[in-house]
């Protein structure tokens, strides 16, 4: 294929605005798939994505186009997550790109999610298409949402494109615009080898597979190649592109986007954002690279059976390979042994990380509360950062405490601005300003922080605007607040992994209610369970969990003894699911209370 | 070698709120055909039983017996008597549920050589048997009971339960002084267990239904406990309580590793040391008789841990306990050799006590049985 037949796109959508719907018809439009292999959903492949309606791994696809000038195209879908949490990702994929349909909700119209998308698109340079979704909806508006993606993004909407992803409306005029508006990668078959590598995965065969887009030169079966940050090289056993399965291909050029692999066996090797170039003739210059990305949220990850912990560890280090974003080091608790400190982008990054590790290695694991990363400033004039309420110096240490702060914009319809103001007010957050997007929709943006956000911000923002509400939001800086940390106490013990640090003046209220979560989930034992809430040596609430006294079975109907048995034996399992802290068994869930009060 | 016999009835008039067992409501017209196809299951084993000998006790379950026309109830009963080897003292217990039975019901199965009935009455309110889906009032047991002893049975067992939907101590008390006053032999006692996809479950989450606190029902466990033996009932099993002499033979096979035969849908048997169940549903159990094939199909294979933890949590249900001979016989080695750690942790709790010959739970270790067999599980 000439590169000026090449065409690498994504796709920018605000969540449930049919990104996904519209990648499978475009898929199936180009014959890349029969109807009878499309699942609904094609790309998002896991099934934890399926199940949430949610892409989380960005997906390539490389679909055949004949267009209507005769030529036959190769368009590269580099598909991008949708969810604030995964910005990271979307900027990955859009850097591998000349272009981006940018896909609005005809009933919706722009979100905040979207407002920040595209501002990382226009970054890279992209040539953007709005695409306006949903047209065949009753309640869509097509002239409202174009005027909104003029006002509000400054973008020319006078030829996006109507479409229904549903029901195949507008999907010609898609394929046309991607091949006539969007530019053919520039690069040079001739020069040096340079690809970006945008993701990888591990393969149990084939080792580690690097999803790349060629910049400049040729790579194929053989060539000697080399990783210019790592500086690991290797031989080339494979290359090939997405269909959306990997296809082996005879070799990739300039301008293509497909996968590599090679003797690559440790996951270290490869580093999403560096470049491959040839041993041979090597390219002077690497790729810029990404912006390394910083985790947000920290928690502790522990097996239930301490004789998972290597399993744990390799586990996360496989996981890690495609996702750059997520860092771990070892430690230790009191209460849970050995495990790991893990940083997130953000509580839906932790959720799915976990989920994985629990069903795709099997482990089982206890998470402890999400924690942002303090800034301790210590009487000796030194500052530390803490992303561990069990490891703050005492309160004779501290000087003064920092946290992190967000910018958080949030899109409503007008009649939902004063509910926002009472959330926005409530989590601490400082007014910052309004903006009418048009009659009945606002821009609020607020400077709040960032563990009102992990806690419960956007929930109750959701609950009380109907579910209207969108919110994006980027760290801001680090302010000065009045912090403690609020320990609990089970049997008179505290249990390291319990411990949060929280604004000073909400630190009773969280105890109560903390306490009282902790009375619902600590089942009944043997024995009578006294639970406490405190900030240093004062306790300040208390609960109790009574002691269970009867425990038995009733009959063995008509001798089913296996139905017994395997009753018992899921309770035992119940069992081995809780960790055991002194004598008191506690359930995973417990270590997440803190997120269930508000 | 003695041996039972199960036979399951898997049909009822109507399906209680909290049971999720083999029963169905509504399949009146499979009726005929399903004792047919039992008469054909116990028919196609006979030679086999010939050769173990003599069954020694019978009990016909359900679902509800009594609901199949008593002519077919017949027919089956006619079937084991002409095929199945019966130890002369056999107990032969048929299920009764009150409102499907009659007298002339009774008089049949006492003349048909049944020599025990079970009445499930599990409670004499009114407003908690509607609540539970029960179709009988208390008149219906006291009636049920009367005419069973009209009919010549002396050996009259009955089902109560407790930690039922709005039933209090009171209602329990008076419960238990109903079922003194009818002189029955033999009572069990099951607290109320909410099983997932029952429509009491259903109700429970949607909090149309609200239980007994656990203290509630806790006081309510202890008051049968104590209050049983007094009238003579003694405790022989967990949930059983008996006159002497009139301890249930059928059930106490269950609980001491005795090999059992089971016939129809969803029935278990237990022989050689290997469990299998009969296909589920009635229509599956027909087919499958009709077609000339085994209805049984092997449970998952066992192993010799899952055998052993079987027979000690069975055994531990009885007031004896685990017999260490027949431990040593069954297995070839000495329960301590298996379990002296769980043995000793349980002694810690005081839930097991032991001696030379058996090893028991204590009073505590029977109200916190699962801890105790959870514990035997390897």
């Amino acid at each position: 294929m000439q590169t000026k037949n090449i065409r690498n796109f994504s796709i920018i959508a605000h969540i449930d605005h049919g990104k996904s719907t519209l990648a499978d018809r475009l898929i199936e439009n180009t014959g890349t798939l029969s109807q009878r292999e499309m699942e609904a959903q094609v790309l998002d492949s896991m099934d934890l994505e399926r199940e949430r309606g949610i892409t989380i791994k960005a997906q390539t696809v490389r679909l055949n186009y004949k267009a209507k000038n005769g030529e036959t195209y190769e368009l590269n879908l580099i598909d991008t997550p949708g969810h604030v949490d995964f910005t990271y990702e979307v900027s990955r994929s859009l850097a591998a790109c000349e272009g981006a349909l940018l896909v609005v909700d005809a009933t919706q119209g722009v979100e905040a999610q979207t407002l920040a998308n595209v501002y990382m698109a226009l970054e890279h340079d992209l040539e953007i298409i709005p695409v306006i979704n949903k047209v065949d909806l009753p309640s869509a508006d097509p002239e409202k949402v174009k005027k909104e993606i003029e006002d509000v993004i400054g973008l020319d909407a006078s030829d996006a494109i109507l479409a229904s992803a549903k029901t195949g409306i507008g999907i010609e005029d898609i394929l046309e615009a991607i091949v006539e508006r969007i530019p053919a990668p520039h690069g040079d078959d001739d020069k040096p080898l340079k690809a970006l590598i945008f993701d990888s995965y591990f393969d149990a065969y084939k080792g580690v597979i690097a999803h790349v887009r060629l910049m400049d030169g040729k790579m194929k079966k053989g060539t000697k190649l080399k990783m210019m940050a790592t500086g690991k090289v290797f031989d080339v056993t494979e290359v090939g592109c997405f269909r959306p399965a990997p296809v082996e291909v005879s070799e990739l050029a300039s301008g293509d986007v497909g996968y590599v692999a090679g003797s690559l066996k440790n996951v270290r090797d490869v580093r999403v954002g560096d470049t491959i170039t040839t041993e041979e003739n090597p390219t002077p210059e690497p790729l810029p690279g990404y912006r390394g990305v910083t985790p947000m949220v920290y928690c502790g990850l522990y097996p239930v059976d301490s004789a998972d912990y290597d399993s744990l560890k390799d586990a996360l280090e496989k996981l890690q390979l495609n996702d750059a974003a997520l860092v771990f080091e070892a430690e230790t608790s009191l209460a849970l042994g050995f495990g790991f400190r893990c940083g997130f982008l953000g509580l839906l990054h932790m959720d799915v990380i976990q989920e994985r590790l629990e069903r795709e290695y099997k482990l089982k694991l206890i998470t402890t509360a999400p924690s942002v990363i303090y800034h301790v400033h210590k009487t000796d004039g030194t500052m530390i950062a803490i992303d561990n309420p069990a490891k703050l110096p005492t309160p004779q240490e501290i000087d003064f405490m920092e946290e992190p702060f967000v910018k958080a914009t949030v899109i409503v319809p007008n009649d939902y601005v004063g509910a926002v103001m009472q959330v926005s007010q409530d989590k601490r957050g400082e007014y910052k300003s309004m903006d009418y997007l048009d009659v009945n929709r606002v821009m609020l943006t607020y400077h709040i922080p960032l563990s009102e956000i992990i806690y419960d911000y956007f929930d109750i923002l959701k609950s009380t605007t109907r579910g209207y509400a969108s919110l994006d939001y980027e760290l801001a800086d680090y302010q000065p607040a009045k912090l403690v940390k609020l320990d609990i106490l089970l049997n008179g013990e505290p249990v390291d992994a319990l411990s949060t640090i929280v604004f000073a003046d909400h630190a009773a209220y969280r105890g109560r209610q903390l306490a009282a979560k902790l009375k619902e989930i600590i089942p009944k034992q043997m024995f009578e369970i006294p639970i406490q809430a405190a900030v240093g040596s004062k306790i300040i609430a208390r609960e109790n969990v009574r002691a269970f006294r009867k425990d038995v079975l009733a009959k063995c109907y008509g001798g089913d003894i296996s139905r017994k048995r395997k009753l018992l034996e899921k309770q035992k399992e119940g069992k081995k699911r809780m960790k055991a802290v002194g004598s008191v068994e506690i359930p995973q869930e417990a270590f997440m209370a803190v997120l269930k009060i508000h | 070698m003695s041996y039972g016999v199960y036979i399951h009835i898997p049909f009822c008039k109507k399906k209680c709120q909290y049971c999720d067992f083999p029963s169905w409501e509504g399949k009146e017209d499979l009726m005929s055909a399903y004792t047919q196809a039992i008469v054909k299951e116990i028919e196609a084993q006979e030679p086999f039983l010939a050769k173990a000998g003599p069954a020694s006790s019978v009990f016909i379950g359900g679902g509800t017996p009594t609901v199949i026309p008593i002519t077919q109830l017949e027919r089956i009963i006619d079937a084991v008597r002409e095929n199945i080897p019966l130890d002369p003292e056999a107990e032969f217990t048929v299920e009764a549920n009150p409102g499907t039975v009659t007298l002339e019901h009774m008089t049949a199965l006492y003349t048909m050589g049944v020599t025990r009935l079970s009445i499930g009455a599990q409670t004499f309110e009114n407003d908690i048997l509607e609540r539970i889906g029960r179709i009988h009032t208390a008149q219906d047991i006291k009636d049920a009971v009367r005419w069973a002893r009209a009919a010549g049975f002396t050996n009259v067992s009955m089902d109560l339960m407790y930690g039922l939907p709005g039933q209090t101590m009171k209602n329990l008390v008076d419960s238990i002084g109903s079922a003194m006053d009818l002189a029955v032999t033999h009572i069990s006692v099951y607290g109320l267990q909410v099983e997932d996809g029952t429509p009491l479950k259903a109700k429970i989450e949607a909090g149309e239904i609200t239980l007994p606190t656990d203290e509630e029902t806790e006081a309510m466990y202890d008051y049968v406990v104590n209050n049983l033996p007094p009238y003579g009932f003694a405790r022989y099993e967990i949930s059983n309580f008996a006159r002497d002499g009139f301890e249930s033979r059928h059930n106490l096979g269950y609980w001491s590793d005795k090999p059992y035969i089971g016939f129809g849908a969803a029935a278990h048997s237990y022989w050689g040391g290997r469990r299998t169940e009969n296909l589920r549903t009635p229509e599956e159990y027909i087919a499958s008789i009709e077609r000339g094939e085994s209805p049984a199909r092997p449970e998952e294979p066992s192993t010799p841990e899952i055998q052993m933890a079987e027979f000690c949590f069975l055994e531990l249900r009885t007031v004896r306990g685990i017999d260490r001979e027949q431990f040593e016989k069954r297995f070839g080695c000495t329960v301590e050799s298996v379990y002296q750690k769980v043995i000793d942790d349980l002694k810690l709790k005081e839930l097991l006590t032991s001696d030379e010959k058996y090893i028991r739970l204590t009073p505590k270790g029977m109200k916190l049985g699962n801890v105790a067999f959870r514990a035997f599980l390897l």
